[in-house]
């Protein structure tokens, strides 16, 4: 009996071997393009969606009104909207605060569905009345509404006093529902935003690889269970819970794709979409899958079962040279790293900061306040290791909040350097000389499982203790969850962060990381917060996103640039750069620094 | 005879009643492990990435998810959805827990059930032959070679199982099937009776799927095996020595009965029972999903989901994950206690 | 049986032998550990020193005889340090978790009825939390750290000891020479205890050495999973977790990083394979029915 089907088992597997062979040297299904990435979906509803894991598929199926010219992220071309308003051709208003878009004629949704103005308008109200809280609507309030106005409940409170969206009377809502009504309007097959004041990247929130930015076919939603449209209905389709949305898992859009298959963290298949107003797409499917595991990836490439796919710089050099692959690198990516000081611990419950009192066993709650220590960290930092080593020297080193390219980047700016004298020089300068003398002891904390800031920290620790034997950091690695607890209560004294951008404009990294409310003051304290509106921070940001004239606007984020690096505000570290590692039958390709992963649309598989 | 059915049969029953007290106090357990955490670090499984930090209001989302009310009423709102057949939303999956939990299942399944063939087999009939002769050189090799088979960390072998078999070779991909089998399965005409590729492509004709879904269950089914037969094989082995040693063989020996005899009878049946233990969790293991063997192949089974869960903190996948464990290892022990009983006359149920 | 005769035959037996030499091999290598690769300073003993912070490995070299694994941490170090590490996680895990399941096994078996219901019950409870996730939770709960790690290995590797010891009693139970003390008027508990666990003790005894050497794979594991010791701590299976990325090699040779696998993967083989071995021979020899 065992024998039987021992023998049975190896009559299958020989057959199986042989029943399907891939050939590796001709182009793997050609009709077929996979690309292998790590990490998941979270949602497909475009005004729900902020990760890139999201927002890649939610690129292939829909579309937005503008996009961007090639590889640029500064030049625009027409997408739903026949052409890109600007000052010369009048689509945007003199005063700069009104622009208006011309929908294009005869482009249809998936099921055939008409795009209409109509459809336009409800997009973009739809994703103001659903803004989820730590959603990306705060992009399209500020331009509208002005700089205070968030989300929704700025609004309610602005125009009926009540604060929570969810409470509102249908006469309440009737009154909400026309304020925003009023900064959106149609004209025959035009829309024009009306903004509060002229709002320098309006375009770019606009812009395709902005998922918020995308057009929703008004009907089908409705029919979906999205907001019907009605002023009653707003409270109900406020701030949804994620697997509630109608949205969630549903698509219908005027993109090249359409979306087939969903298993979260699993795979996305999409099928072309064959009425496509461009034409059709060069591949009959397109696949995401999503597999974390690197040399299971590697193989997946090697083999040609994967056309593309994510190799993280350290591991590339193991596929870079491969006959068949290809690999782009120096992307220029709009992300950056760096390690936030915080200038106000929380001292209670705190196991991080030893003592808490100056007493070498410890750090006072405002170690970082003050501006020599600081420095001397940032002194005792070795840029150039972290960049040749752990980058593998595909990266630049920061020079503020501001990456490049964007406004303000200066690359002649003054940046600190490893400088081990400077650093004493500090040191010995901060708390009036005390510090020297009692030296100090603190953890330095990063969460598991990530190397970088795992060797940036363990970098400060090793140069740190050399200048000075009285100075003790302790590396810790904890879970992430210990970690998000800890940062949000503002008990780590040090903690890595690192942004990339929603938008390609210097605004969207000056406000989050130098802003008293911006996202990275909170992380800072008070003792920020109060400074920054002293040395004037926040209002050269006020004034930054209320101007157009570049000029000035490039004077104000140099400005900024250089506050950060002079005062030391955090340890800016630097911007990698992305890479892309893919099968030489792949043509088409091109990089983009603000679309979300890839556009399946733009390429084709040919052999050489 | 007749009393000792009815013993059984209310044994059985008396098991099958317990059933729901030992769910409760799993779930009981591992809810109070998670409440040992602070409502910030919970929250961690609603932003398990730091990029998501961007612009959250951590506060608000707190208070969404009521993740700061307290523990009895978290737990009375998770039980009364239970007890409708909600296991509530798992985050870390992105799904619902009865789904994530009933998708994964039969890859797992499958995985499970072709494992155990080789390993059992292979395990019991070598652990056997083992003991029997017993300190010669047979023994010594087999048993050298189980060690490293056991002792092998199953990634390395895994990634090297993929690495000849698929990198150079190119027979056993990851995953569970390849895109134009994929695409098959997905069309409307396959349906869906088990949700074990290999056997629903047999119920549907596809030979084509059967025979991809069986390449891509060869990698992961060898590099189990490995593990696992190697701890089979020990179990059996140390057993069958104990047996061989005890009284009523040395009896049945001396007694002149021939050696197969013993061996075949006596023996053999005695030594199931160690073995009948040790199964038990063996195959629960299984069922778990080996989670390192899932995730180096790509292969979507419970092992990584339940791995992913604990990881993110998505306190429902783990309840979830917990209560779907539970049930199955009552089951398995169910069984074992059964046979046990049936086995060995001398070991009756107290 | 004396100790001198016991060892004595352990020494014959050529297999036990070799594992004995083995398991000698990493106890010297232990205790001279601050020797043979001197720490920075004695709270850091544990974590493995940069030779740098290159990401790919490097070979062994001048200075670093294994060369370095990912991130550029000694080898070397860290399988000197991990030695230690190992035979912590093997004593003390072992050692409580055996104590724990001995004393709940035989007092479920012992006293049976509900007492017995009771326990197994517990046991099936403690057993149905896959023991990854119980393991996770954990040590998020208590921190990483080693010690976490091994709290969390004896509060659920308990189980099997305890089943096994019940299932041994449960026999030695109903034995003649158990009912014979009893009906005989051996009254004290404490002198049928003793009988009990003399007699029951060996394979858990036996199971106990086999454990010790699974730990280390239990741990690597764990390692592997991201929940265990934090990165950079001496430890075998973190060695191990290193390579990782690197196990399929690079440009051209798929060898090229061997000695990120070989040489950790080694000592854990080694390791496991010896205490195995001890344990087989430990029970040829124990066992009070062998000629």
């Amino acid at each position: 009996m065992q024998k039987k089907i021992i023998i049975l088992l190896t009559l299958v597997l020989v057959f199986s071997i042989f029943s399907v062979v891939g050939a590796q040297e001709e182009v793997n299904s050609p009709d077929t393009f996979t690309y292998v990435n790590i990490g998941d979906q979270s949602t497909l509803d475009p005004h729900f969606a902020y990760d890139t894991g999201s927002s890649e598929v939610i690129y292939q199926v829909y579309e937005t009104l503008i996009g961007y010219d090639g590889e640029s992220v500064k030049n625009f071309t027409p997408l739903l909207s026949t052409e890109v308003p600007s000052q010369e051709n009048g689509l945007i208003s003199e005063d700069g605060s009104d622009y208006t878009f011309i929908i294009r004629e005869g482009v249809e949704f998936s099921n055939g569905n008409s795009l209409t103005a109509e459809d336009v308008k409800y997009s973009f109200l739809r994703g103001m009345i659903s803004d989820r809280s730590g959603g990306p609507i705060w992009m399209l309030y500020e331009p509208l509404f002005g700089a205070g106005f968030a989300g929704l409940s700025d609004v309610t409170v602005n125009v009926v006093g009540v604060e929570d969206p969810k409470q509102l009377t249908d006469e309440q809502a009737a009154e909400v529902l026309d304020v925003l009504e009023d900064k959106i309007t149609v004209d025959g097959n035009q829309v024009t935003f009306h903004l509060e004041s002229p709002y320098p990247p309006f375009l770019n929130i606009l812009a395709q690889g902005a998922s918020w930015g995308s057009i929703l076919d008004k009907e089908w939603s409705i029919e979906q269970g999205a907001w019907d449209g009605t002023a009653a209905d707003i409270a109900a389709s406020h701030d949804p819970v994620k697997e509630e949305d109608p949205l969630f898992d549903k698509m219908m859009g005027t993109g090249p794709f359409v979306l087939t298959e969903w298993v979260n963290g699993d795979h996305v298949v999409f099928n072309r979409n064959d009425n496509y107003w461009r034409g059709p797409a060069n591949f009959k499917t397109a696949i995401i899958r999503n597999v974390d595991e690197w040399s299971t990836r590697k193989l997946m490439l090697l083999r040609g079962d994967a056309d593309m796919i994510y190799a993280p710089t350290q591991y590339r050099s193991q596929v870079e040279d491969e006959e068949g692959i290809v690999v782009t690198t120096g992307i220029p990516a709009l992300q950056n790293m760096n390690m936030i000081f915080n200038w106000d611990i929380t001292t209670e419950g705190n196991n991080y900061i030893g003592s808490g009192e100056l007493d070498g066993n410890g750090i006072p709650s405002d170690f970082f306040a003050d501006e020599n220590v600081r420095k001397a960290f940032s002194y005792a930092f070795n840029y150039k290791a972290f960049i040749e080593q752990v980058r593998m020297g595909e990266a630049i080193q920061l020079r503020g909040p501001i990456v490049d390219p964007l406004l303000g980047y200066d690359e002649n700016s003054k940046v600190y350097s490893l400088n081990l004298e400077k650093a004493e020089e500090h040191f010995r300068k901060a708390f009036d000389g005390e510090l020297w003398e009692t030296g100090f002891t603190m953890d330095l904390v990063y969460n598991s499982g990530n190397d970088p800031r795992k060797t940036a920290a363990d970098m400060l620790k090793s140069y740190i203790e050399r200048i000075n034997p009285k100075f003790n950091i302790n590396v810790r690695g904890v879970q992430w969850s210990t970690y998000l607890d800890a940062s949000v209560r503002g008990i780590l004294p040090a903690s890595f962060g690192g942004w990339l951008a929603d938008f390609p404009d210097p605004h969207n990294f000056v406000q989050p990381f130098l802003d008293s409310s911006g996202y990275y003051a909170n992380r800072r304290g008070d003792t920020y917060k109060n400074w920054a509106d002293e040395v004037g921070i926040n209002d050269l940001i006020a004034e930054g996103i209320s101007t157009t004239d570049s000029a000035k606007r490039e004077e104000i984020y140099k400005k900024l640039q250089k506050m950060s690096i002079d005062n030391a505000i955090d340890l800016w570290i630097d911007q990698p750069t992305e890479s892309n590692t893919r099968r030489t039958w792949v043509k088409g390709w091109y990089p983009n620094a603000v679309r979300p992963g890839v556009d399946f649309y733009s390429m084709d598989k040919a052999a050489e | 005879m007749r009393k000792e059915s009815y013993e059984l049969v209310n044994y059985i029953i008396r098991r099958f009643l317990i059933l729901p007290f030992i769910l409760f106090g799993v779930t009981v357990l591992v809810f109070s492990m998670i409440m040992m955490l602070g409502p910030y670090q919970r929250l961690s499984t609603y932003i398990n990435d730091p990029a998501q930090l961007k612009g959250q209001d951590m506060d608000k989302l707190i208070s969404k998810y009521g993740l700061d009310d307290p523990w009895y009423e978290q737990y009375g709102r998770w039980i009364g959805g239970v007890v409708k057949g909600d296991f509530g939303w798992s985050e870390s999956a992105g799904q619902p827990v009865t789904t994530a939990i009933f998708s994964r299942f039969p890859a797992t399944l499958e995985l499970a059930l072709f494992a155990v063939i080789p390993v059992v087999m292979g395990g019991i009939w070598l652990g056997v032959l083992s003991a029997v002769h017993h300190n010669q050189k047979f023994d010594h090799i087999i048993r050298i070679i189980s060690t490293i088979g056991w002792s092998f960390p199953t990634f390395v072998f895994g990634l090297l199982v993929l690495m000849i078999f698929y990198g150079v070779l190119g027979w056993f991909p990851p995953g569970r099937l390849g895109a134009d089998a994929a695409a098959i399965v997905r069309s409307t005409e396959f349906i869906r009776y088990t949700g074990l590729n290999v056997l629903d492509g047999i119920l549907n004709l596809e030979f084509n799927v059967v025979f991809d879904a069986f390449r891509h269950l060869i990698g992961p089914i060898v590099t189990l095996s490995i593990v696992w037969w190697s701890y089979i094989l020990r179990i059996t082995r140390s057993s069958m020595l104990e047996t061989l040693r005890k009284d009523y063989i040395r009896t049945a020996r001396a007694k002149g009965v021939a050696e197969k005899f013993v061996i075949n009878k006596h023996a053999r049946r005695n030594a199931l029972i160690p073995v009948v233990t040790v199964a038990g969790p063996m195959v629960l293991g299984l069922l778990g999903g080996v989670v390192i063997v899932e995730s180096v192949f790509g292969y979507r089974g419970i092992g990584q989901y339940a791995a992913q869960a604990a990881q993110q903190l998505d306190y429902s996948g783990i309840l979830g994950v917990a209560m779907y464990f539970s049930f199955l290892l009552i089951l398995i022990n169910l069984i074992v206690d059964v046979s046990y009983a049936v086995i060995d006359p001398r070991i009756r149920l107290e | 049986m004396k100790w001198k005769e016991v060892l004595t035959r352990l020494l014959k037996n050529k297999l036990s032998l070799f594992g004995l030499i083995i398991i000698l091999f990493f106890v010297l290598v232990a205790v001279f550990a601050p020797y043979l690769a001197p720490p920075r300073s004695p709270e850091d003993a544990y974590e493995i020193p940069r030779a740098g912070w290159q990401v790919e490995p490097q070979p062994p070299r001048e200075g670093y005889p294994f060369g370095t694994a990912q991130g550029s941490y000694d080898i070397f170090y860290g399988m000197v340090w991990g030695t230690r590490t190992a035979f912590r996680i093997g004593v003390i895990v072992v050692g409580f978790s055996s104590l724990l399941g001995i004393t709940i096994g035989t007092l479920s078996a012992y006293y049976g009825g509900k007492i017995d219901e009771f326990f197994m019950r517990i046991t099936d409870v403690f057993m149905s939390i896959p023991f990854l996730v119980a393991a996770m939770v954990l040590t998020t709960i208590l921190g990483k750290g080693l010690d976490n790690v091994m709290i969390a290995l004896v509060t659920f590797g308990w189980m099997g000891t305890a089943r096994l010891m019940r299932s041994q009693v449960l026999e030695i139970k109903n034995e003649e020479f158990i009912q014979a003390s009893i009906a005989l008027g051996a009254s004290d508990p404490r002198i049928i205890f003793k009988h009990i666990i003399a007699n029951c003790i060996f394979p858990v005894l036996i199971q106990a050495f086999m454990r010790m050497g699974s730990m280390v794979i239990t741990a690597s594991a764990l390692s592997f999973l991201g929940v265990g010791a934090p990165e950079g701590y001496a430890d075998w299976g973190q060695m191990i977790t290193f390579a990782r990325d690197w196990i399929l090699g690079g440009q051209g040779s798929a060898l090229k990083y061997w000695y990120t696998v070989v040489i950790p993967g080694a000592a854990i083989m080694l390791f496991s394979l010896s205490w195995n071995l001890i344990g087989d021979a430990f029970r040829d020899i124990l066992d009070p029915k062998l000629n």
